[in-house]
């Protein structure tokens, strides 16, 4: 059974340099990987945001809705002006057709939709958004920009930490399920699963009774109390308190369907017939959970957080509405009710940033992750 | 006599709850093995092969209902041995397990070396290094270039596999490694040299085995000695020469019947029938059922009848007069199972 002591000598030196080719090459395959996947999510960005543009000026149409738009105000601003009262009917009709003529020239409306669609694309890809036409942030600015980057933290802070909680929560829950199948703990959670039925906001609205109204509590809505209050902690303080009852509200309308769906996962996978070859192995339980049922399935796992992630980007509009909370979300539904382009268009480029951010993200951490993806992925 | 056997297995039973009610699959199984032998188990599907190998293993769904009997591993009775001291001292170091599916039984995130060294790291906490030199010679051993060790599962082939899974069974030195349908998932050139693989394995160091399978023609080449299982029972145990050329039990000769040979003018024989549910086992012999010599004493459960040394019966044809439950006694053939109580 034992080799020859040369020959060992000779295989030991060869497994040495075996393992460094190995390496090598996971480390080539990686690289061709990551950078074919890059220039493929590029180009994912650059039609999604195109066709927004496309979509939201309405394949031009917005363009003739907003030359009516002009020479209405033109000719009302020419109409109200005092200095240009006495004018004869034509030379005013002149001055405004001249006047609508400038702004048109201004906004390039005289060139075709296609061609001006293609420097509205090249803009959005360098984050250049422009101004909003309606709408501006609470510090003044009418920068799309500003407006979404103002926001941004909140929905973040919001979505995050309840997300966060609820993974976290669920998978270690689910685990602990899965060990003790069938009994009073795991059936009782099954059963309340289907409490997830109604949406975050549904929960939200009986909060605030309950917390808000009933037993005054804590704060109904909004994100810090007015006026501000001074120093730091006293202000972290406020926001914690503000966020408490939404925070519950998303927990609790998700968090049972969760650790189901958790729970019911790694029942499968631990049926796998590796995970029972390493029961006969003899290995110990918690190695067994760690390398045989988390480590191959961390791909799924992880896929779903980051997903998550992508969700919590974009807010979620009518809890926001419900607790008044100045997120995205609710800053998107007014650019939509005040039909502002630039602000729903700029939210569009933004998002499609940050998702193309967390896929690419993914697909690395999945080359890392697993043999399979790296390894078959690198060799097309 | 002093037990010279290494592996002894006395009134061994498993049984599920499931849904229908309680499925006997092992249902007082009893053998022994000696060193260095090769017992094969052979039996249709579902008769309860499997369930036996988790059984002896320890490897058991969730859904166990009772689990009986007794093991006994070289004068150590195992199966009184609390979990804990089963899982650190018999199993892998002891008692190996060659799952079926082995195609599946491959982690499929780590690289094949270290899956085939890792009993040895958790189990003997042994250095990376010493463990990985002793994965390469198993590699060796079973025939698989030492290329394979820095490779991940899906990278190998079936064959390959199967081979990388024999060497993780082997790597402990265990005095007994049960295989189950190690080869049914191959093709027939990888099948043989499984076959030789082990044989050689067999031959070289002095290792033990249970093959479980339901291929008649693969198991000759193994086995010293045969284990015929139907219905959760062993129907007959004994020596591979004589059950392959005599076998004694019916449903023996009726599979021995079913089986295509070379040069044989007849046709091969189909058993008709189908086993019986294991839910709800028939009160007397299982096989009476299908047996074509099954007369009034088959009502009455057999006992396994000893015949020569080390053979087993299962079946009141073998009987002695004065050992059957009735008293006229076991008729040769042909008559209809009609005795009423």
């Amino acid at each position: 059974m034992t080799l020859p002591r040369s020959a060992q000598a000779s295989s030991d030196a060869k497994a040495r340099s075996t393992a460094r080719r190995s390496l090598a090459r996971d480390l080539r395959h990686l690289l061709l990987f990551a950078l074919r996947r890059l220039v493929g999510l590029l180009f994912t960005v650059l039609v999604g945001v195109y066709l927004t543009i496309v979509i939201a000026n309405m394949g031009g149409k917005v363009d003739e809705l907003r030359l009516v738009q002009i020479r209405s105000d033109v000719s009302e601003m020419v109409r109200a002006d005092p200095a240009f009262q006495d004018m004869p009917a034509e030379e005013r009709n002149t001055l405004i057709a001249r006047q609508v003529g400038l702004e048109v020239e201004r906004l390039r409306l005289d060139e075709p939709f296609l061609l001006r669609s293609f420097d509205y694309l090249q803009r959005a890809m360098r984050l250049d958004l422009g101004r909003a036409e309606q709408m501006h942030s609470d510090s003044g600015s009418r920068q799309v920009y500003d407006l979404i980057v103002e926001r941004l933290p909140a929905t973040l802070l919001l979505f995050g930490s309840a997300n966060l909680l609820v993974f976290f929560t669920s998978v270690f829950a689910a685990l602990y399920l899965s060990r003790r199948y069938g009994g009073a703990v795991d059936r009782s959670i099954i059963a309340l699963a289907p409490s997830s039925a109604a949406p975050g906001w549904f929960y939200g609205i009986f909060l605030i009774l309950f917390f808000a109204f009933l037993v005054p509590l804590l704060p109904a809505g909004g994100m810090v109390s007015v006026p501000p209050p001074e120093g730091r902690l006293a202000y972290a303080a406020s926001v914690l308190r503000h966020m408490l009852l939404p925070l519950a509200a998303m927990f609790l309308s998700s968090i049972f369907i969760s650790i189901y769906s958790w729970r019911t996962f790694f029942l499968i996978h631990s049926s796998e017939d590796y995970v029972e070859m390493a029961r006969a192995k003899g290995l110990p339980s918690k190695l067994i959970e760690r390398r045989y049922i988390l480590r191959p399935t961390l791909s799924p796992i992880i896929t779903s957080f980051l997903l998550m992630l992508i969700g919590l980007w974009s807010g979620a509009i009518i809890l926001e509405q419900v607790f008044n909370w100045p997120g995205l979300g609710s800053l998107l539904f007014q650019a939509i009710g005040h039909r502002d382009t630039p602000v729903i268009i700029g939210g569009v480029v933004i998002f499609a940033y940050l998702l193309a951010a967390t896929v690419f993200f993914l697909d690395i951490l999945y080359a890392l992750l697993d043999p399979r993806v790296r390894i078959e992925g690198g060799k097309q | 006599m002093a037990d010279a056997s290494l592996l002894r297995v006395d009134d061994l039973a498993l049984h599920y709850q499931t849904r229908n009610g309680v499925v006997r699959a092992v249902d007082g199984v009893s053998f022994d093995i000696q060193r260095g032998e090769a017992l094969v188990i052979l039996g249709e599907s579902g008769c309860g092969k499997s369930s036996l190998a988790k059984t002896l293993m320890r490897v058991l769904p969730r859904n166990v209902h009772h689990v009986g009997g007794r093991v006994t591993l070289d004068g150590v009775e195992i199966s009184a041995l609390p979990d804990e001291r089963f899982r650190r001292d018999v199993q892998w170091s002891r008692m190996a397990l060659v799952m079926q599916a082995s195609m599946n039984a491959l982690n499929p995130v780590v690289k094949v070396g270290a899956q085939v060294a890792e009993p040895l790291r958790v189990l003997r906490r042994w250095p990376r290094r010493r463990a990985l030199e002793r994965a390469a010679e198993v590699f060796a051993l079973v025939g698989l270039s030492n290329d394979f060790m820095t490779r991940y599962p899906f990278e190998l082939s079936g064959g390959m596999r199967q081979r990388a899974v024999l060497a993780m069974a082997l790597v402990a030195e265990p005095d007994l490694v049960i295989l189950d349908e190690p080869t049914s998932a191959l093709d027939v050139l990888t099948q043989a040299s499984i076959m030789n693989v082990l044989k050689r394995v067999k031959r070289e160091l002095g290792t033990s085995f249970i093959l479980i399978t339901h291929d008649v023609a693969t198991s000759s080449e193994l086995a010293d000695r045969v284990a015929l299982m139907y219905a959760g029972e062993l129907v007959e145990v004994c020596d591979a020469r004589r059950f392959f050329s005599e076998p004694a039990h019916p449903y023996s000769r009726m599979l021995m019947a079913s089986v295509p040979r070379l040069r044989q003018r007849e046709r091969p024989q189909s058993i008709p029938g189908q086993p019986p549910s294991l839910l709800w086992p028939p009160a007397g012999c299982r096989f009476a059922a299908r047996c074509p010599e099954r007369f009034a004493s088959c009502d009455h459960s057999p006992p396994a009848l000893p015949l020569h040394e080390r053979h087993r019966v299962r079946c009141w044809l073998h009987a002695l007069d004065n050992a059957s439950p009735v008293s006229d006694g076991p008729r040769s053939t042909g008559e209809e199972g009609t005795h009423d109580r």
